[in-house]
């Protein structure tokens, strides 16, 4: 058995904020003792920037990586250089992000996953053990959200956008018996929303002519990076809500209700080099000639033919498809949505 | 034969001397007479005038009426609730998993699974380990859940439904496994698969099991999310405890760790993309809001507004099904979900039964609509469970399904559904149909569609009209609305289950023109059609009620067309209410108007045909035969017994197969010769005739004990009309059953020994008075009594013992010069006056009893030494002292059997020392 180390953190969602001090302990198992020259924790913050594609990729078919901006980077020693007796040691430590009055390097972001943007706090420990000895190292995500000082007060003012869906909305072009036969679907939402809350809102099928296969809540997100004067763009899809599985019962309200995922999501930011902001589109998939192709009784065949128009709407591409006379039997509203993190 | 036997006593003759004892009868009877006192009561007949009060007060009180079977149910749920507080769980939510525990068996049996499951597109999860279809490795990885490959396959697959239920026990099992593995991710994923096979409504009769084993895996889930928070909640991270949860815990009594994992939960639960099984998932879990916040009432509306976007009728019928189950589990008063969850519901269904149809989906949609009733059922159950007091709540609820009482003027522009007012009508409080039947009845009349039978609507209120005392206007004023209503019905079946429910509210208000017009209504939908099974069984209800509401079945009969009705009728049911009859009109006392003979003759007959005793159980046709036979006992044509005698033969060969019967019809045949001769002696050909009947119907009984009675019987009643040589011959045969009578022959290993030998002891006695006919022997039946004890191997060793006793006394009571009875009419002379001072007879009768004696003793001395023994000696001994004149030989046999039973008793057993005490009295030692 090899010597094995861990990070543990005092937390177990651990979920910190900048100025709390981040606390837990190192854990090593180790067969045998072992003598070190010192066992270092570091963290590293930073936001990674990455340009797929997204509004550069068609144009520019552009590929790179822009350089990381670093927004924390510290070390310290935990233990001075020793030894560690066999089987399971636990070393205690405590890692301040933000010292008070201290100047930091950059704002302390929220920890995002995202495709383009990644923002993340890793902790590192490491024991050097000389030439003869790989070093031991465990490498830790820390989430990290903002501050309460930094947050708005709540409640936020709600912002609600109301909608209005018709065949005349539509900037793509639709199979004809959906465009002749019209429809008409309203409803609000909101576009400003607490992190912690759901993205809440209404929605009435008032009416439509072709039977409506599924109504669908996309939640998408906008990343933004700056590449010399000019900013690349991609918007990507992160989670996708059913609101109405089949041909609902017109003038019928039916609740949107979106959970907001952890870690997908963060504030929306507007920094310099790069921004996250986030939509929310409503897509609403008829049931045509095409969809019935497919076996009705599968729920998967719609969604999925969705999911793969969507990312050409999305793109905006709609222009490109529709010079292959694509049609399309779906029809959507897209709203801008504000993520805030409030106390 | 007789002169070997002859020889024998000869030879024996020297052995005993021995004198019959003389008895004086009338003074024996004088000396041993118990005293007679008066009384004014009959003991066996019940006190009348307080059991009629009793009945009449059962009558008046019928709405007070307890069911006891009811009142013990609950007082079962009381205790168990009672329990549940006991043991600190949620005594309301106990009870309501219970409910729901036998409410899902009812789907289950309501809904059996078919054999063959053909379901386009298997889902995965169920494949997986299905080996019937493995399809080598390409569809048993569950990775390959979103592989469009797979999705296009058109192919309908077919699975057993059992197979697909064992799969989800399997998965239950899984899930339950890799949750206590700590592996919850895997455990949630795979209980999102079973929810998504809710999704899948296309075996439409599949989908109740299908949603009882989804849900009771969700169930299982949400538990052990529940389970795990409230460790959360109640133990430290590192185990330590640090409080236990109050029953009514409030949010703030959570920390923030096990808050934390909560709301963990629900966001994992709210990542699920499709509708359907994310508000299952939530519903699973729901129950943890209370973790989160005091008052989950908004979340739950949130998700009964979400359940309408599940289009499927049947797939969101139990979505909200099983809404109304998991919010049973909070303590939660209010019931605006439900109605909004039936109002949706509404909504929904009309637009799809509304929508345009043919053949094959009327039938489909027939299908659907059975399939969602229990849903609504459970949820109107709901409602109403707490609303029961309220007045104001009811009507609220009333006004928001769209039923209010004020909006009269609205009942026709929005006709419900039908099925859903049924199970409004079933919940609702007995005060509001009584104040609201006027509304209730436009509501019924309005909804009318093809898929739920308005005639079931109907029958329900009539069940409520009767079960609320109503005032009596209101009762015939909704009578004649609904009688004038189902007057439009042409089909039969339509017209009996309407009419059934109203049948006692009509006998009980004796509306009888109702009466009348109901009557003739089946009696006009029923001739000339062939009859349903369903309509049977209504129509048989209903006669029922008419035969019991009645106490005379003249009144019954008298009914216009129901004689008719009860034609039309066959079958089981047909033979319920035949029986019914029968009994009711053997009640009463004996039968003499000859039209109601007839008919209940042609009653008895069509029940007798039905009889099937091939395939019959025993206890099933034993009730219509003992009705037929009671019947025919029953019949009495008073002084036309010419009549009586014929309609015996009739019934003789309408009913041949009832071997019970013939018993009947021999006894009343003699009942009928001894009332002839009664009357005189001017019937005599007619006492023959009867006799004759008699005589010749016994053989055709099966059981040789039963003819052996039957021909005693037969003989008597011959003696009595003074027909000595039909008696002998009767008697000749009655012996001669007995011949025949073998243990071999029949299945039967035992005989009743006890009947038998008390038969042949009666015969003894009847010999008594039996005239002897010197040409054949005065000891003739004796002899052959005799013969048979010494052939029959049937014959117990006590049975044989106590022949030889009754032999002994036959003899000897036949050798007094005055017998102690004689036949009714004594114009047959007895033995004492045909043979008076016959030296032959005497010495031929003590002859045989010497030898009889001898065969007695000897028989006593080959028992082994046992109890039994001991008892049969003693008895001989008694009937020896009682018999003959104590003398030295007597006197020695005596005390000789007294030995034996010393022997085989104890000492002190009261029979061995009675009979040394009479012993001493009557035989004197002294004597010697």
């Amino acid at each position: 058995m090899s010597t094995k180390i861990a990070l543990k953190f005092s937390r177990s969602n651990r979920i910190y904020r900048p100025s709390e001090p981040v606390e837990g302990k190192i854990v090593i198992k180790s067969p045998s003792s072992i003598s070190h020259y010192g066992i270092r924790l570091s963290v590293n913050g930073s936001v990674n920037l990455q340009v797929r594609g997204g509004s550069a990729g068609v144009i520019e078919t552009f590929y790179g990586v822009v350089k990381p901006i670093t927004i924390v980077n510290k070390s310290i020693e935990v233990k001075p250089s020793g030894k560690i007796g066999s089987g399971t040691t636990e070393v205690p430590f405590t890692m301040v992000l933000k010292q008070n009055g201290e100047k930091s390097l950059e704002r302390f972001y929220e920890t995002f996953h995202g495709t383009d943007v990644s923002i993340q706090y890793l902790f590192t420990v490491d024991i050097a053990r000389g030439y003869l000895y790989k070093s031991l190292s465990a490498t830790m995500e820390v989430i990290i959200e903002s501050d309460k000082a930094d947050l708005l007060e709540r409640p936020v003012s709600p912002e609600m956008a109301i909608f209005y869906i018709t065949q005349d909305t539509q900037r793509h072009p639709l199979l004809p018996e959906i465009k002749s036969g019209g429809f008409r679907v309203t409803g609000r939402m909101s576009t400003l929303c607490s992190l912690l809350d759901p993205i809440s809102g209404e929605l009435t099928v008032e009416t439509s002519a072709v039977p409506i296969s599924s109504i669908d809540i996309h939640l998408l997100r906008v990343e933004s990076i700056l590449m010399g004067e000019k900013f690349v763009t991609e918007t990507s899809l992160i989670q996708t809500t059913q609101i109405a599985d089949g041909d609902v019962c017109r003038n019928l309200t039916l609740p949107i209700y979106v959970i907001l995922p952890r870690l997908l999501t963060c504030p929306s930011v507007f920094a310099g080099p790069f921004s996250i902001e986030f939509k929310v589109s409503i897509v609403i998939s008829f049931q045509s000639e095409l969809s019935k192709l497919h076996k009705k009784s599968d729920p998967r065949t719609p969604r999925l033919w969705v999911s793969i128009s969507l990312n050409f709407i999305v793109e905006e591409t709609y222009l490109f498809a529709s010079k292959l006379s694509f049609k399309f039997q779906l029809a959507m509203e897209t709203l801008p949505l504000e993520l805030v993190r409030i106390r | 034969m007789m002169e070997l036997k002859d020889q024998k006593i000869r030879s024996r003759k020297s052995v005993f001397r021995m004198e019959f004892r003389r008895r004086d009868y009338s003074a024996e009877e004088q000396g041993h007479v118990l005293r007679r006192s008066r009384t004014d009561h009959h003991p066996l007949l019940p006190p009348s005038p307080s059991f009629h009060n009793q009945v009449v007060v059962e009558k008046n009180g019928n709405n007070d009426f307890f069911d006891p079977l009811r009142g013990l149910n609950a007082e079962d749920s009381t205790s168990a609730e009672e329990k549940a507080a006991n043991t600190t769980t949620n005594s309301n939510s106990q009870v309501s998993s219970k409910e729901w525990t036998s409410f899902k068996r009812f789907l289950m049996q309501k809904f059996p699974v078919s054999k063959m499951i053909s379901i386009a597109s298997m889902p995965d999860v169920i494949i997986k380990s299905s080996t019937s279809f493995r399809k080598s490795s390409e569809s048993s990885h569950l990775e390959e859940v979103d592989d469009p490959q797979r999705i296009s396959q058109e192919d309908v697959k077919v699975i057993t439904g059992q197979e697909y239920v064992s799969r989800l026990h399997e998965l239950k099992d899984e899930i339950n496994r890799a949750w206590h593995a700590e592996d919850r991710v895997t455990a949630l994923k795979l209980t999102i698969k079973v929810a998504k096979l809710l999704m899948d409504t296309s075996v439409l009769q599949f989908y109740p099991t299908l949603f009882v084993l989804a849900t009771d895996v969700l169930d299982m889930l949400g538990d052990m999310v529940w389970k795990r928070i409230q460790q959360k909640a109640e133990f430290s991270e590192d185990g330590t405890f640090l409080c236990s949860l109050p029953e009514n815990f409030k949010a703030s009594d959570i920390c923030s760790d096990a808050k934390e994992t909560c709301n963990n939960w629900f966001c994992k639960v709210g990542s699920i993309r499709e509708l359907l099984p994310r508000i299952y998932l939530e519903l699973a879990i729901f129950p943890c809001w209370r973790f989160l916040i005091d008052q989950p009432l908004d979340s739950l509306q949130r998700l009964v507004m979400m359940a309408r976007g599940v289009v499927d009728p049947l797939a969101s019928a139990y979505c909200r099904l099983y809404m109304a189950h998991c919010a049973r589990k909070l303590p939660l008063s209010d019931i605006g979900h439900l109605v909004t969850c039936v109002n949706d519901t509404k909504i929904l269904l009309m637009r799809h039964l509304s929508a345009k149809e043919d053949g094959h989906f009327a039938d489909k949609k027939r299908l659907l609509v059975s399939l969602m009733e229990p849903t609504i059922e459970y949820i109107m159950k709901c409602i109403f469970e707490n609303t029961s007091q309220s007045q104001r709540q009811v009507d609220s609820v009333l006004l928001e399904l769209g039923l209010g009482r004020n909006q009269e003027d609205s009942y026709g522009s929005s006709p419900g559904i039908s099925f859903v007012l049924h199970h409004l009508l079933k919940e609702l409080p007995t005060e509001v149909i009584r104040s609201n039947f006027v509304g209730i009845l436009h509501l019924i009349e309005c909804s009318q569609d093809h898929y739920f039978d308005q005639c079931l609507n109907y029958r329900l209120l009539g069940f409520r009209l009767s079960e609320s005392r109503s005032k009596l206007d209101i009762v015939y004023s909704v009578v004649d609305k609904v009688i004038q209503a189902v007057a439009q019905y042409d089909r039969l079946d339509q017209y009996v289950t309407v009419v059934d429910a109203y049948m006692d509210i009509v006998l009980q208000n004796q509306i009888d023109n109702h009466l009348k017009t109901i009557l003739e209504g089946i009696s006009k939908r029923a001739c000339h059609k062939e009859i349903h099974e369903d309509e049977l069984e209504s129509l048989k209800s209903i006669l029922m009620k008419l035969l019991s509401h009645f106490t005379d079945l003249h009144d019954v009969l008298a009914l216009d067309h129901f004689l008719e009705i009860l034609d039309v009728m066959y079958g089981n049911p047909r033979s319920n209410i035949n029986m019914h009859i029968l009994s009711m009109a053997t009640r009463t006392g004996y039968l003499h108007d000859l039209s109601t003979i007839q008919l209940l003759f042609e009653i008895s007959q069509s029940l007798h045909d039905v009889i099937d005793f091939g395939s019959m159980k025993d206890d099933e046709y034993q009730q219509p035969l003992r009705l037929i036979s009671r019947f025919v006992e029953m019949v009495d044509y008073g002084t036309e017994m010419e009549r009586h005698l014929t309609f015996l033969v009739e019934c003789r060969g309408a009913f041949g197969i009832i071997n019970e019967l013939k018993e009947t019809l021999v006894h009343s045949s003699n009942c009928l010769a001894i009332k002839a001769l009664k009357d005189g002696r001017k019937h005599l050909n007619f006492v023959k005739s009867c006799i004759a009947f008699s005589e010749v119907t016994i053989p055709s009984v099966l059981e040789h004990v039963v003819q052996f009675n039957l021909y005693i019987e037969t003989a008597e009643v011959a003696l009595l009309g003074g027909l000595v040589s039909h008696s002998d011959g009767l008697v000749v045969s009655a012996i001669s059953c007995l011949e025949c009578f073998d243990l071999t022959d029949g299945s039967r290993t035992s005989i009743d020994a006890g009947g038998m030998l008390s038969s042949i002891q009666k015969l003894c006695s009847f010999l008594v008075m039996f005239p002897g006919n010197p040409d054949q022997g005065i000891t003739r039946f004796p002899n052959s009594i005799l013969s048979l004890i010494y052939s029959k191997s049937w014959m117990t060793p006590r049975m044989k013992i106590r022949l030889f006793c009754g032999i002994i006394l036959l003899l000897a009571t036949l050798s007094q010069d005055k017998l102690p009875y004689y036949p009714y009419c004594a114009e047959i002379m007895g033995n004492d006056l045909l043979f008076f001072g016959d030296p032959s007879y005497v010495h031929e009768i003590a002859a045989l009893s010497e030898c009889v004696l001898q065969n007695l003793i000897s028989f006593i001395e080959q028992e082994p030494p046992k109890a039994a023994r001991g008892t049969m000696a003693l008895e001989a001994c008694n009937c020896i002292a009682s018999s003959f004149v104590a003398c030295q030989d007597i006197l020695e046999v005596c005390w000789k059997l007294i030995e034996t039973a010393r022997l085989c008793l104890r000492a002190d057993d009261r029979y061995l020392q009675s009979t040394i005490k009479y012993l001493n009295e009557q035989l004197p030692p002294s004597c010697i």
